[in-house]
C-alpha cells in the first residue's frame, strides 16, 4: 500500500515522520505548484472552489509518482468538504486511474482513527508503544515547524537583507524533516534558534501587526494565498495567522479548553455577531480579529476561495465587526486567476493605510 | 391594530409559505408578502448585498428592502436543518445576521432556529417559542401551527400530483394543447419558481409543447430509493432532493430530457452538478441541459439555449427513428 494525502500546512511531516518510524509508506505529492493547479482546473467542475481543484492537481501528481491508496478527510457539512470524496473519486476513475480509496470521517473521528489504527498497527508487527512514541514523536516535530514558522513571522519585517530569514526558515525545515528522534530534534531547535538569532536585524523597527484569517485551507497553505505571509513580512509586517495545524486537531479532539488563543475561544467571541455556531472556519474568522485587537493587532486580512459557502456569510459580519471594533480588514477572495501584481498592489495599499492610521493615533495622542 | 409581519419572496418562500402565511394569519397577524420580484426591486438590493454570495441571496435582501419599512417584525428563520439527518446551505443558517448588519433601518427580526437535527429545536418548537415571546397563549399556538402544517401538507400533495398551484405558477392556467416533449425540471426552488429569476423558463417551455415533470412531482421515498445505492450521505437536504429526482426521472424513463437549474456561485449545485452529469453520461437515454444563471445573463441568452436544445432533442430523435 502506497498512501498518499493532500498537502495540507504541514500535514506531510507529521506523516512523513510517522511513516518512517512505523510504516506505511507514503508518497506525497511533488510540491503545489502552477502545473497542480493547472491539472485541478482542467479536470475539476468548473463552481467547485479553490482547494477542490488544489487537491485534485495533487492527486493526479501522486498517481503520477506512484501512489496507489487516497486518504482524504471528509465530513458532514454544510461545506463542501465532505463530498468532495464522491466527485474526485468519478473524476479519478473517469481519467482512468487505479487506486483504493479511505475516506476518514469526522462523525466517528477518534474511534474510528483507533480503530484503523490499531488494525493497521497489527498488520505491520508495531508493538503499541512504539506507534504511540512514534505519534508523539510527528506531533513534536510539527510543534517544532511551527515554533519555527511564529519565529520567522516575527523576525522577517526586522531583517536587514531581505529574504535572509526566508532562507534560514527552508534551512531549518530541512533540518526538522531529517531529525530522527527527540535529542535530535532538541539539537535542531536550538541550532535554528541560533541561526534565527545571528540574522541582522533592526531592532528600532516598530511593525506593524496584521493577522492573517479566513478559511483553513487558504490560510494554512502559502502555495494556496500566494505566499501572504512572506509578501507581508517583506513590507516591514509582523504577521500570525488563525489556523494552524495543531490547533485545528487539538479543536477536533476537544483539548484546548485552556488556551485564551483557541478556536474555542474566538467561536465564542463571535457570538454577539452570528449567534449560532453554523461550522467550518465562518464564526472563527468573526472572532479572532476581537481577540487579536485586544493583543494590538492593527489589520486583518481575511483569505476565502471564491463562492465558499461559509466565508461568504464571514465576510458580510466583518464589515460589521470592523466597524464596531475599529480594526480594518482587507477581504480576498481567491480564484485560479490568480496574479501576482493584484495581490501586492492590494497589500502595500493596505499597509500604507495601516501606516497612516497610525501616525494619525500619534498626532492626536 | 395587528401586528403586521414581513415574509420576504425569496429563497425557502417558494417552499414553506403556506405553513408561514397560515401560522401568522391564524395568530391574528397581518401578512405581508413581498411584491413578486422585478427589476427596479431586484437591483435595489444588489447595492447592499455583498458580492460573494449567491443571486438568491441577493434577491433575499432586495425584498428586504421591499417591504422593511411597511412591517413591525420581519420573519426570517434560521434554517439549519429542515429534514432529519441534512442540513441546509450554511448562508441560510447566517441570513438573519447579514440582513441586520447590511440594511439600515431594519426593523426587528424574527429569526426562530430551526434545526431538525435536534429535539428541541425542532420547527415546532421553535415557532412556539417565537410566538409565546410575542404573547400569543400555547393553545393557539398549538392550533395555528396544527393548521399551517395541514396546508403545507396539501401544497405538497397537489405539487407531487402536478398541479399548478396558483401562488407558485400565476400565468400557468392555460395547458398546452399537445405536448410533444417530456422534460424534468429540476433545482433549487426558488431559482425554479422565480419568474424574474428564470427567465420565465416555465412558461418558455409550456409554450413550446413541453409537458414539465417537476422535481417535487417525485415522493420522498422515491428520493430516498434513488440516493440508497450511493452508499453516500447527501448531507444537503436540497442537494439530496435534486440528486434523488434527477436519478429517478433517469432510471424510470419518463421524461426525454432533463434540464438542471442553476445560479452562479451556488456551493450545494456545483457538488451535485457533476454527479447528475455523470450518471446521465453513463446511462445515457435522455437529454441534458445544465443552465446556469448569473446577474449578466440576459433573456435572449436562456431562449437561445433552451431553443437549441429542444431542436436538437426533436433532430436526435428523427434520426433515432430513422436507424
Amino acid at each position: 500500500m502506497r498512501l498518499t494525502v493532500p498537502h495540507l500546512g504541514h500535514l506531510d511531516i507529521f506523516l512523513g515522520a510517522m511513516s518512517r518510524k512505523i510504516g506505511p509508506e507514503f508518497i506525497f505529492p511533488p510540491k503545489t505548484s502552477s502545473r497542480t493547479l493547472q491539472l485541478g482546473v482542467k479536470y475539476s467542475p468548473e463552481s467547485t472552489c479553490l482547494p477542490f481543484k488544489f487537491i485534485l492537481g495533487n492527486f493526479i501528481e501522486a498517481l503520477e509518482k506512484g501512489a496507489d491508496t487516497i486518504a482524504m478527510i471528509s465530513d458532514h457539512g454544510p461545506c463542501r468538504v465532505g463530498m468532495y470524496d464522491v466527485v474526485m473519486q468519478q473524476i479519478l476513475k473517469d481519467l482512468g486511474f487505479q487506486f483504493d480509496w479511505i475516506t476518514m470521517d469526522d462523525t466517528h473521528i477518534l474511534r474510528d482513527y483507533l480503530i484503523r489504527f490499531n488494525r493497521e498497527r497489527k498488520r505491520w508487527g508495531v508493538s503499541f508503544w512504539d506507534s504511540l512514541e512514534a505519534i508523539r514523536f510527528s506531533w513534536k516535530k510539527v510543534k517544532v515547524s511551527e515554533f519555527i514558522e511564529r519565529m520567522a513571522h516575527k523576525i522577517r519585517p526586522l531583517e536587514m537583507k531581505r529574504g535572509e530569514t526566508t532562507r534560514v526558515q527552508t534551512d531549518s525545515m530541512t533540518l526538522i524533516d531529517d531529525a530522527s528522534d527527540f535529542r535530535a530534534l532538541e539539537e535542531v531547535q536550538q541550532r535554528c534558534r541560533e541561526k534565527f538569532d545571528r540574522i541582522e536585524k533592526d531592532e528600532s523597527r516598530n511593525p506593524l501587526k496584521v493577522l492573517i484569517t479566513g478559511e483553513g485551507y487558504m490560510v494554512i497553505n502559502p502555495h494556496a494565498n500566494q505566499d501572504i505571509e512572506r509578501r507581508l513580512g517583506e513590507m516591514g509586517v509582523e504577521v500570525t495567522r488563525t489556523v494552524w495545524f495543531t490547533s485545528q486537531i487539538t479543536y477536533a479532539l476537544r483539548l484546548d479548553c485552556l488556551n485564551p488563543r483557541s478556536k474555542r475561544s474566538a467561536i465564542k467571541a463571535s457570538r454577539p455577531y452570528l449567534r449560532h455556531n453554523i461550522g467550518g472556519e465562518c464564526n472563527a474568522s468573526i472572532g479572532y480579529p476581537i481577540l487579536y485587537k485586544r493583543d494590538g493587532y492593527e489589520g486583518v486580512i481575511q483569505l476565502l476561495p471564491i463562492g465558499c459557502m461559509l466565508e461568504a456569510v464571514a465576510k458580510n459580519l466583518l464589515v460589521r465587526v470592523s466597524h464596531e471594533h475599529d480594526i480594518p480588514v482587507l477581504t480576498f477572495s481567491l480564484s485560479e486567476n490568480l496574479s501576482e501584481t493584484m495581490i501586492t498592489t492590494r497589500l502595500s495599499a493596505f499597509v500604507d493605510l495601516l501606516q497612516k492610521r497610525r501616525e494619525k493615533r500619534r498626532r492626536n495622542r | 391594530m395587528s401586528l403586521r409581519i414581513g415574509i420576504p419572496r425569496a429563497l425557502y418562500y417558494y417552499r414553506y409559505f403556506p405553513l408561514w402565511k397560515t401560522f401568522f394569519e391564524e395568530l391574528g397577524f397581518e401578512v405581508i408578502v413581498s411584491r413578486p420580484s422585478h427589476r427596479g426591486l431586484v437591483e435595489q438590493g444588489f447595492k447592499f448585498a455583498d458580492d460573494d454570495t449567491c443571486i438568491p441571496i441577493k434577491m433575499a435582501f432586495s425584498h428586504t428592502l421591499n417591504i422593511k419599512d411597511q412591517v413591525d417584525f420581519l420573519f426570517i428563520p434560521r434554517l439549519l436543518s429542515v429534514e432529519p439527518r441534512t442540513c441546509c446551505c450554511p448562508r441560510l443558517a447566517g441570513l438573519p445576521e447579514m440582513l441586520k448588519y447590511s440594511i439600515p433601518n431594519m426593523p426587528a427580526i424574527l429569526d426562530p432556529y430551526v434545526d431538525e437535527r435536534y429535539r428541541d429545536s425542532h420547527l415546532f418548537h421553535s415557532l412556539f417559542r417565537m410566538a409565546s415571546e410575542l404573547g400569543k397563549r400555547s393553545r393557539e399556538v398549538k392550533e395555528a401551527y396544527r393548521k399551517g402544517e395541514k396546508d403545507y401538507h396539501v401544497f405538497r400533495e397537489r405539487m407531487e400530483r402536478g398541479e399548478k398551484v396558483p401562488d407558485l405558477f400565476p400565468k400557468g392556467e392555460r395547458e398546452s394543447p399537445l405536448p410533444q416533449k417530456k422534460i424534468a425540471l429540476v433545482g433549487h426552488p426558488y431559482c425554479l419558481y422565480d419568474p424574474y429569476f428564470n427567465f420565465n423558463l416555465i412558461k418558455i417551455l409550456e409554450d413550446a409543447h413541453v409537458s414539465l415533470f417537476l422535481q417535487e412531482m417525485v415522493s420522498r421515498k422515491d428520493i430516498e430509493t434513488e440516493i440508497r445505492p450511493l452508499r453516500k450521505d447527501i448531507y444537503w437536504s436540497s442537494g439530496k432532493e435534486i440528486l434523488g429526482a434527477s436519478l429517478y426521472y433517469l432510471r424510470s424513463k419518463k421524461v426525454d430530457g432533463l434540464i438542471y437549474l442553476t445560479c452562479f456561485a451556488c456551493g450545494v449545485d456545483s457538488m451535485i452538478e457533476p454527479l447528475v452529469r455523470h450518471k446521465i453520461g453513463e446511462n445515457g437515454g435522455i437529454f441534458y441541459l445544465c443552465l446556469m444563471i448569473d446577474e449578466h445573463t440576459d433573456p435572449a441568452g436562456v431562449q437561445t439555449r433552451l431553443e437549441a436544445f429542444l431542436e436538437t432533442m426533436e433532430r436526435r430523435k428523427d434520426h433515432w427513428r430513422k436507424e
